[in-house]
This record gives structure tokens, sequence and C-alpha cells, in this order.
């Protein structure tokens, strides 16, 4: 069975013809480098990598979670309020300075995971669209949220704050952060939940004939991105050392706008992560190159909706084609 | 079709790309140096001091009170241009987003801006990088949303003191005793939370008010004028109204004189929507007592950043009194010919201005 599987996956992979698409987007990424670089001649100074990374690093574990809820087929629209619940219960745990930055991230992790799973349950078991199960939720978290933490506070040590953001011994730390997470989807990816999350999204009637427990693995899939977005939330509060129970928010549509650019499909099964890195990668760093050109902040955000409905009209088309 | 065609779609999409961001870098080539011509020849007019760069980073700019505080704070960059202190000026809009608001400031300090000016997302959220700003040398003026970090210059009204200030013309207008409902701001929201709290410790000296209902809005006609008449609607024996916003008191007027119900006190803000209505209603006897968050801070704080900068001991903390309107002085106030969503306010003279940062 897991030959079948395995198959069947390859197929839909090379259907997607991923690695031309992320050809394309490698070459975008290059010529926004060199642009970029032209602009701040700092780009590839460690202190500059330090605070871009730092910058990045919610969007792109963010951009990881959505990506997973994605490949199962779902959407997850509560993920900006579980990335605040996440954040805010990792700071009211370091405010008091009796609790170590570690049990306060465990704990915060813990809350993203059974939150996320919470939303997979419901769409598992319930059978509801996962579009109207996570708007549901991000009411909910949202709500939570401002119960842990009502307005704005908490306290991340400031030593961690400064290595953080200005680097540890000339180390990016939130830099090697991202990499740590990506191995740990790489890790996961090759287990046999990894196969299945593709196959349950590429047709889960398929995989539930070929004996795969598709509730089980949308669960997991779903608790999975709640520890990418909780991840991200501890990531932003050491950011920005503190907490702030609404920052969440904009994360939501940008994970998701990050996804997609990097070739993840609506509709589930196809798309690499690799393709979201640089999809993340190319967003954040367009944005903070617009802020250099100094144009109107409004001929901006219509830039980026341009980039990116071009990105996925492009996409659509090269794969129209290739069905063809 | 053949993968040949493909690869040239996606190599077109690249280039175009390419295209487009090499149109910006023209464009932001061109306007630059303009920019800087512009101020050249007021800038030989100048003593010692070098003319400088400054940015303002918002949260929000389209807010009909952000245009007004922009345009407020570009008429005073226009006459410090004149006078040779300031070099060029950059708005940046972070559309709600907290952390683009962070990227916005780090560019900033990466272009070596010599003044920022922030209306802040998050009270605790920018703190660092504002630090680190201030670190590498640039003064920073914050106004309106507040940050609690101390490194920064500060500019802004007391939230608390103007939820406490309404709050007790609402309590004496109904000789201590009464019932009413709460119209606040968006939960978690900082604003929001210090003028309910202002405005919680004087209804607690009052036990015979009873705070029927405390009710959480946007600060925007439409959401509040639901959510009023809903709670209205449940408690509609009220006396006052207690609202911290001006379209929530706009809302909550708007709806008992649409429903031809008594007009009880409500409290409120400069907004013209408001102060229109009031003044219509003012002859059946309602009253109110508003207040504003004066769009001039942002160019205090301009003016403070300046003044730091030439070595004027400005200090970190600057509170600009709240303004009072009364139903004696609402005709001041209340532009007939102008939209609802605007804020009328009276300029605050510059010997004020002067005295608050320390001249």
């Amino acid at each position: 069975m897991r030959n079948r599987l395995e198959t069947a996956v390859r197929l839909s992979g090379r259907a997607a013809r991923g690695n031309l698409d992320l050809v394309g987007l490698c070459g975008l990424l290059v010529v926004v480098l060199v642009v970029y670089q032209r602009l701040d001649p700092t780009l590839l100074e460690p202190a500059t990598i330090t605070i871009l990374s730092a910058q990045f690093l919610p969007l792109i574990l963010a951009a990881v979670g959505q990506t997973i809820v994605m490949l199962t087929g779902g959407i997850d629209l509560s993920l900006g309020a579980v990335l605040s619940l996440g954040m805010a219960v990792f700071v009211i745990n370091t405010a008091d300075g009796t609790m170590s930055v570690v049990t306060a991230m465990v704990i915060a992790l813990a809350v993203t995971v059974l939150a996320g799973a919470a939303n997979g349950a419901l769409v598992a078991y319930a059978g509801l669209p996962p579009i109207i199960v996570t708007l549901a939720a991000s009411f909910l978290w949202g709500g939570v949220t401002l119960i842990v933490l009502p307005q704005p506070g908490g306290h991340v040590p400031t030593g961690l704050v400064r290595a953080y953001n200005l680097g540890w011994y000339g180390l990016a730390l939130p830099a090697i952060a991202i990499a740590v997470a990506l191995v740990l989807w790489k890790v996961v990816k090759t287990t046999r939940f990894g196969l299945t999350l593709y196959a349950v999204g590429g047709n889960e009637h398929g995989a539930f004939a070929n004996g795969v427990n598709t509730r089980r693995v949308k669960i997991v899939a779903y608790g999975l991105a709640g520890l990418f977005t909780g991840l991200a939330g501890i990531g932003l509060a050491i950011q920005t050392g503190s907490g702030d129970p609404t920052i969440g928010t904009p994360y939501t549509l940008n994970s998701i706008a990050a996804a997609v650019l990097g070739g993840i499909s609506f509709f589930g099964g196809i798309g690499q992560m690799r393709g979201t890195l640089l999809g993340a990668l190319l967003l954040g760093l367009l944005t903070n190159l617009l802020l250099f050109t100094g144009i109107s902040t409004f001929y901006q955000m219509i830039l980026q909706g341009v980039v990116l409905v071009a990105a996925v009209a492009v996409k659509t088309l090269a794969t129209r084609e290739r069905v063809a | 079709m053949t993968g040949t065609t493909r690869r040239a779609l996606i190599a077109a999409a690249a280039l175009g790309a390419l295209l487009t961001t090499g149109a910006c870098n023209v464009d932001s080539g061109g306007t630059t140096p303009s920019g800087a011509a512009s101020s050249d020849p007021s800038g030989g007019t100048a003593g010692t001091a070098k003319a400088l760069k400054v940015g303002w980073s918002t949260i929000y700019l389209a807010p009909s009170w952000m245009q007004q505080t922009l345009k407020m704070l570009e008429e005073d960059v226009a006459r410090l241009k004149g006078e040779g202190k300031v070099a060029s000026y950059e708005t940046f809009n972070a559309n709600g987003d907290t952390s683009q608001q962070i990227a916005q400031i780090q560019a900033m300090i990466q272009q070596k801006y010599d003044v920022i000016l922030v209306d802040a997302g998050s009270s605790t959220a920018l703190n660092p990088v504002l630090e680190q700003a201030v670190a590498q040398g640039i003064t920073v003026a914050n106004f309106d949303s507040l940050v609690t970090s101390d490194k920064v210059i500060r500019v802004g009204t007391d939230q608390v003191e103007w939820g406490k200030m309404t709050a007790q013309w609402l309590a004496d207008k109904l000789g201590g005793k009464g019932e009413i409902i709460a119209m606040n701001g968006p939960a978690g929201v900082a604003v929001s939370e210090e003028r309910w709290k202002g405005a919680e410790e004087v209804f607690k000296k009052y036990p015979d008010i009873k705070i029927s209902a405390n009710v959480h809005s946007e600060y925007n006609l439409a959401p509040a004028a639901q959510a009023f008449a809903s709670a209205y609607s449940a408690h509609p024996n009220i006396t006052g109204v207690f609202s911290q916003g001006g379209a929530l008191s706009a809302a909550a007027l708007q709806t008992l004189v649409k429903q031809d119900k008594k007009l009880v006190p409500i409290t409120g803000e400069n907004y013209n929507g408001f102060l229109k209505m009031w003044a219509d209603k003012r002859k059946e006897g309602f009253s109110s007592l508003s207040t504003a968050q004066p769009n001039y801070l942002s160019v205090i704080a301009l003016e403070a950043a300046v003044a730091k900068i030439g070595g004027t001991a400005v200090p970190m903390d600057i509170t600009v009194p709240l303004p009072k309107i009364t139903d004696d002085n609402l005709d001041q106030y209340a532009k007939q010919d102008q939209p609802d969503d605007s804020y009328p306010i009276q300029p605050i003279p510059q010997s004020e201005i002067d005295k608050l940062i320390g001249k």
C-alpha cells in the first residue's frame, strides 16, 4: 500500500511540475535581491541578515503552518488569532520572571497545537468546510487571547530580545530558528504522516480507500500547523519584547499570500514547502524594497496585489497548458 | 503545448517583475534629487544646523483623522523647509499591520533618517525597534497612539483623564444617580481601555449610577449604531450615555433621534457629525461635553524633535491639554459646511507649542 501511495503522490507532484515554478520564483528572488543590494549595500552583512530574518521569521513560519493546512485541501483563517494566542500565553508566562523562557515556550506551543488540533477535529468530524470552521475559530481564539492578555503588555527578558534582534556573538538567531523549523518539516515530510498528508489533500476518497485514517491525518495536520503558528507567535514576541493581543490578524492573509505565491494549490495535495519559503521571502523583501523606493504606500499595496495576481495567473496558465 | 512556451511565459513574467521594480527604482531616483534641490536655496539661509530628513510611520493613513493630521503635518513641514530646518519628508503607512510598521522603522534607520515620527500600532511591540533607532542617534517622537518606552519623546493627551473628565460631567449632569449605557472602543485597544479606566474610576464614586450595558464597538458609525441600538432596546430607560468616541456618540444620538426618544445627555468627541447633530438638537435640550484628540499633536511632535536636535531641553513626556467643547463654545467647533467625518479643532497658538516643548 505504501508503494501505491508513493506512486500516487509522485504522480501528483510531477503534475504540479513544482520545480519549474520554483525556478521562476528563484529567478524573481535573485532579481529582487540584486535590486535590494543596490539600494541597501549592507544587505549581506550579519547585522542586516539578523534584522531581516527577525522580521521575516513570523511570516515564514506562519506560511509554513498555512501550507500544511492547505496541503490537506483546507485553509486556516484562524491562523492570525492563534498566532496572537501563542504570543499572549508566552509573554504572560515570561513576564513575572519566575518561569524559564523554555517552559513558557513549551506551554505556549502546547496551547497553539491544541487550538490547531481542535480546528482539525471540527473539520474532520463535523465535516464542515475548513473556511467556515476556521473563520468561527478566529473569533473564538481572538476572544480567548483577549482574556489571556487584555491589552498589549507582558515582558520578554531584555537580554533575549537584544540577542535575537541584534545578533548573538554574530549569529543570526532568527535565521537559525527558521532553519531548524524547516528541518523539522523536512523530517515530518519523510514520515508516513507526511506522505498521507499529500495523499489526503490530493484525493481524500482515494486515500481513505487505501486505508489512510483521513480524519487523524487532518487533526495532526492542523495541530502541526498550530505548532508552527505558535513558533511564529513566540518569534514575534521575542522580536517585539512583548505581547499584543491583536497583532496577529494580518498574518492570516499574508500567510495565504505567501503560500499561494509559493505554488501551494488551494485544492490540496500540490505544492512544496520550499516554494512557500520562497514566497514568504519574496513578499517580505518586496515590501521592504518598496519602502526603500519611497513611492506612496497606497501604490505599494496595488503593486503587491499585482505581483500576487500575476504569480498565480502565470502558475495557473503553466499548469493548464501542461494538462492540455 | 511545449515546454518552451511555458518556460518563455515564466521568463516573461520574471522580466515583467524586473521591469516593475526597475521602474520604481527610476521613479525614486527622479524624486529624491528634485526634492533635495527644492529645499537647497532656502537651506542656504539656515544657520549652522543641517536640514533634517524626516519620516512619519503611521499605523493607519486612511481614516479622516489621519488625513487631517497628515495635512497639518505637511503644512508645518513646508514651513520648516522654508526655514531650512527640514530637507525632506516622507509618510509611511503600515495599514494596520504592526509587523509592517516595524519593518518601516527599520528601513528608516537603514536610510539614516534624522527624525522618525511614529503613530504606533501597538503600545509595546515597537519599543525594541524605536530604542534601536534612538541608539543610532535618531530622534524619535511618538504622538497620538503612544508606546510605553521612555527613551522616545511622547506627545499625547491623557486618555485616562479623557474618560475621567467626560464621565465626571455626566455624573454631575445626572445628579449622581441614573442608568447609563457605556459605549467603548474595541476591546484590547489601549486607548479604549484607558479612557474607560478613567471613566470607571469616576462612576465607582456614584453607586446610584447603574451601568446597565458596556458596549464595545469599532470607532465607526455603522457598527456603533447597531451596537447601541441593541443595547438600547434592552435598556430603554437609560438617563445618559457615556461615550468615549465621537462616532460612538453620533451613533447613540442618531438612534435616539430616529426613534423619537428622550434626548439624554451623551458625552462625546469633536467628530463633526456629532457636533452638527448636537448643535441642531441643543434647543431641544440636548447637552454634551466633548473633547478631542487634537490633530496638532503631530505638529508638536515634529517641532519637539527639531527643537531637541537644535539643542533645546525638550521634555520626554509632553501631555497636551484636552480641549473642552461645551454647550457654550460648540459653535466655534461644529462646522456645518464640512463632512460628518471630519474633526474640527481650534488651532493651537505657537506660543503654547513652544511652552509645551520647553523652548
